[in-house]
């Protein structure tokens, strides 16, 4: 469905987004993962062609995003990262005039989603609160049920219960073979809704993959205690090892592992063990990880 | 050091203000100084000049106007409706403007009282104003030097002091409707309607001597023609200047006291007889609207532009049906006058057209300034064009199925359909006022004159939308109000300085002519369209290529 090929884009000499490339299958809701200004925004607004890549290739649909536009349009839900609306309309007015510029949508949909988000259509969009500014424009990009939704940080400002409505919609969409290009930082958001992560740090795609093989990546933490104390270094220098930190006085040890932990579990049974407890990172501590550590060090990788 | 306190960076937001306003009005004062030896090159001239003033006294005192302080303050006083928009837009701004923004939230959560705040941005306000006072009184002084102004310093810092205590005023007047309002357009949009109402109150206490001069001093105009300081005969009216500077203060103070009591984003509510009544809707029933606004992106632009529209049209309207109301009265007085003074039909036929109908001749004078009404009425249209792009409103317009072309051209189409209705609106008014004030003018060049002016409307549209494309709202919004101004002074100005036909041609007003006496040449009513559409042709191509909001 999302085809982008060395996507390259800069305003000037400061840097937008430099050969990013992924695709997105249709039927698959895609996060879209990065610090602010690491360059999701970029990408999204030249997928719905508000800006003119500088190189590269980005299609919708098998067409091109700028040449194609227009057909594109018509198939595409578009939440942008900060919505500006006409401030002297109504929310009514503003999801009509929507309704209207794409030919008209399902009233019965509408009015459905109105009702599910919980929104007072009767107010003007500048009465709105922040949370309710993004139903609206929730609403407008779900209405028409479109084939594709790119969500440019859809829930900031959206309270729990909306957040899990959200949720919903974006269950549905997927259920209904729809596609979903998502763009967070809020990791768990991605966790409970996206079956593939792309990461994106200062401008380039770092790493794209399933969640699973994201957790493939992770390094989990063992905490050994053991009867009497052990040498640190017995374990340092096993395969998948990261740091070793001894605690109580060389009684325990708190073992990163990445990958299998067999050599260590191995090289502990030859100590007196009290107890193992294992701490598995969740989607955001690797991602925290990744940008503190590997993220600065390793080069950026294309991968479909 | 601009950002140590809100003082001082709301001073730096008033920079460019401070130097092309304050500069900008002693230019004005500069050109018409420059002017006034033309005028009075012969005893006979200087007499007739002084006649003639007399004649318009209705629109602003007239003394000593073969002076070069004279004719200064008399010109001046002319068009003290255009000296007090910014002051007008800056009181609108100052509060309400950040709150739109939610900057004031930002700016509240710091550990400053709302009583400093609000004292700090008033402060910094009535700082600006001095600043511009010695900007504008330094140029009066240099131009009275050269031109041989019978003013020192003091009357040319006097002078622009009291233009500057009546910006405060409206400053003040804006800053407070404010208060009551949700947005600081309708603020704006109040003060300068009131403004109109000022304008005519202290035009009726000239008209009609003698009768409600109650109603005329409540005018701030009034107060403000009490002083001509470059007037060394007249002087300057204390009483006058320190009753300005009072009511400036005292709405200031009102300002913030009400600013300090209501919720941050909210409004004092109107009594209830003020308050429209609540619309009877209830939730997702409310939908659909069935509003015919909401069909097309022309018909929503259409909407937008209709409440600026209609007050553009009534105070263009309502002045060039008030010039039909007086001109018997006035052409009356004129017309002997005239027929003795070749200086001055010379005059009259540089600024209305020859022709010997004098009536015509005059009408045809006053309406020159009807297109450039309508041209400040676009360039802030334009401006609308280009904040929505720059605020991000048209992103999810353009993420809807809708070529980028139609979108510009639907806004422009919009804009154009305003600017027709202008001109005809004006036109049956016109017809209506003149058959009312018995004055007999040729209808196809009253219509000539009327919808002559959209052609204008459109070129300068068009040349908007096109630098849009490049520039950012507040340049775009300059470049205009440039090439307006120089068309202004070139076609005003020009010729009392004799310029030659070839400068003159580099206005588009030239191009309107005196249609009320000579008619509009087709060709240059095609001209002014065609260019108009190349600009805007250029300006869609770019539109449909560029980054938006970059």
């Amino acid at each position: 469905m999302i085809d982008v090929q060395g996507l390259t884009k800069s305003y000037g000499k400061n840097r937008g987004i430099i050969d990013v490339s992924f695709e997105v299958p249709e039927g698959e809701v895609f996060g879209f993962l990065g610090p602010n200004g690491a360059g999701k925004t970029t990408t999204i607004r030249i997928l719905m062609a508000l800006l003119r890549a500088d190189g590269g290739t980005a299609r919708v649909g098998g067409l091109d995003c700028w040449d194609s536009s227009i057909d594109i349009k018509k198939m595409v839900g578009y939440v942008p990262g900060e919505p500006s609306l006409d401030p002297n309309l109504t929310g009514g007015q503003i999801l009509e005039y929507f309704a209207n510029l794409r030919g008209g949508v399902d009233q019965a949909y509408l009015k459905q989603l109105i009702a599910r988000l919980d929104l007072d259509t009767r107010r003007k969009f500048r009465q709105y609160s922040s949370g309710n500014k993004r139903k609206v424009v929730l609403i407008q990009a779900f209405m028409h049920r479109p084939r594709l939704l790119i969500l440019d940080e859809p829930t900031n400002g959206l309270d729990p219960i909306n957040q899990a409505v959200f949720d919903d919609l974006v269950r549905e969409a997927r259920s209904e073979g729809r596609t979903v290009l998502l763009s967070s930082h809020v990791l768990s958001e991605v966790e409970k809704t996206c079956s593939r992560v792309g990461i994106i740090r200062e401008g380039r795609l770092v790493q794209v993959g399933g969640l699973a093989e994201l957790k493939d990546i992770k390094r989990y933490e063992v905490t050994i205690v053991f009867g009497s104390a052990v040498p640190a270094n017995a374990f340092a220098a096993l395969p998948g090892v990261g740091a070793v930190v001894p605690l109580n006085n060389g009684h325990a040890l708190r073992i990163a592992v990445q990958g299998a932990a067999d050599a260590v579990i191995k090289a502990a049974a030859q100590y007196p063990v009290v107890s193992i407890t294992s701490y598995e990172p969740s989607l955001e501590d690797i991602f925290m990880k990744y940008y503190e550590t590997e993220g600065r060090t390793r080069e950026p990788s294309h991968v479909a | 050091m601009w950002l140590k306190s809100i003082f001082t960076k709301s001073l730096r937001d008033y920079r460019v203000a401070v130097v092309g306003w304050g500069l900008g009005m002693g230019l004005i004062c500069l050109a018409t100084m420059a002017s006034v030896s033309q005028l009075v090159v012969t005893p006979q001239a200087r007499a007739e000049l002084v006649a003639l003033s007399k004649q318009f006294e209705w629109n602003a005192p007239a003394i000593d106007v073969d002076s070069v302080g004279g004719y200064t303050t008399f010109k001046i006083g002319i068009f003290v409706f255009l000296i007090v928009v910014w002051p007008l837009l800056a009181g609108s701004r100052m509060l309400r403007g950040e709150e739109e923004r939610g900057s004031l939230d930002v700016l509240l959560s710091t550990p400053r009282s709302r009583t400093r705040l609000v004292l700090e941005k008033i402060g910094a306000y009535w700082a600006a104003l001095l600043a511009m006072t010695v900007v504008m009184a330094t140029v009066l002084y240099v131009g009275g030097e050269s031109f041989g102004g019978n003013f020192g310093f003091a009357g040319a810092f006097l002078f622009a002091l009291n233009l500057a205590l009546l910006c405060a005023v409206f400053a003040g007047v804006a800053l407070f409707i404010s208060q009551f309002t949700q947005e600081r357009g309708t603020a704006a949009g109040w003060t300068g309607a009131l403004l109109l109402l000022f304008i005519v109150m202290d035009m009726a206490g000239r008209v009609f001597p003698g009768r409600a001069d109650w109603l005329v001093q409540l005018s701030p105009i009034y107060y403000y023609n009490l002083s001509k300081p470059l007037i060394p005969s007249f002087g300057t009216n204390a009483g006058g200047m320190l009753t300005l500077l009072a009511v400036a203060v005292v709405l200031d103070i009102a300002s913030a006291w009400i600013f300090l009591r209501r919720d941050v984003g909210a409004t004092i509510p109107l009594p209830s007889w003020l308050r429209p009544a609540p619309r009877a809707t209830s939730g997702p029933a409310a939908l659909p609207a069935r509003d015919w606004s909401l069909r097309s992106v022309y018909a929503r632009s259409l909407r937008m532009i209709a409440m600026p529209t209609f007050w553009w049209t009534v105070f263009m309207s309502g002045f060039a049906a008030w010039m039909l109301v007086v001109v018997n009265q006035i052409s009356a007085q004129l017309v002997p006058l005239l027929q003795s003074s070749p200086t001055f039909v010379a005059m009259l036929q540089q600024l209305g057209g020859g022709t010997v109908d004098f009536t015509a001749q005059f009408v045809s004078a006053i309406f020159q300034i009807l297109p450039i009404l309508l041209m400040a009425f676009v360039v802030s249209q334009v401006n609308a064009w280009s904040s929505d792009e720059e605020d991000g409103r048209l992103e999810l317009v353009l993420a809807t199925p809708q070529p980028r072309r139609a979108v510009i051209l639907g806004r422009f189409a919009a804009l154009s359909t305003a600017t027709v209705a202008m001109g005809v609106t004006t036109l049956v008014v016109c017809a209506i006022g003149a058959a009312l004030g018995g004055v007999s003018l040729d209808g196809g060049k009253l219509a000539a004159a009327c919808l002559g002016m959209i052609p204008l409307g459109i070129l300068i549209g068009g040349i908007g939308y096109f630098a849009g494309g490049w520039l950012r709202t507040a340049a775009d919004t300059g470049l205009l109000s440039i090439i307006l101004a120089a068309w202004f002074f070139i076609t005003f100005i020009g010729p009392d300085l004799q310029w030659p036909d070839a400068a003159m041609r580099v206005s588009a007003l030239y191009y309107y002519g005196k249609p009320l006496v000579d008619g509009i040449p087709v060709a240059n009513v095609v001209g002014l369209v065609a260019l108009g559409m190349v600009a805007l042709a250029l300006g869609t191509l770019r539109f449909a290529r560029k980054d938006i909001g970059v």
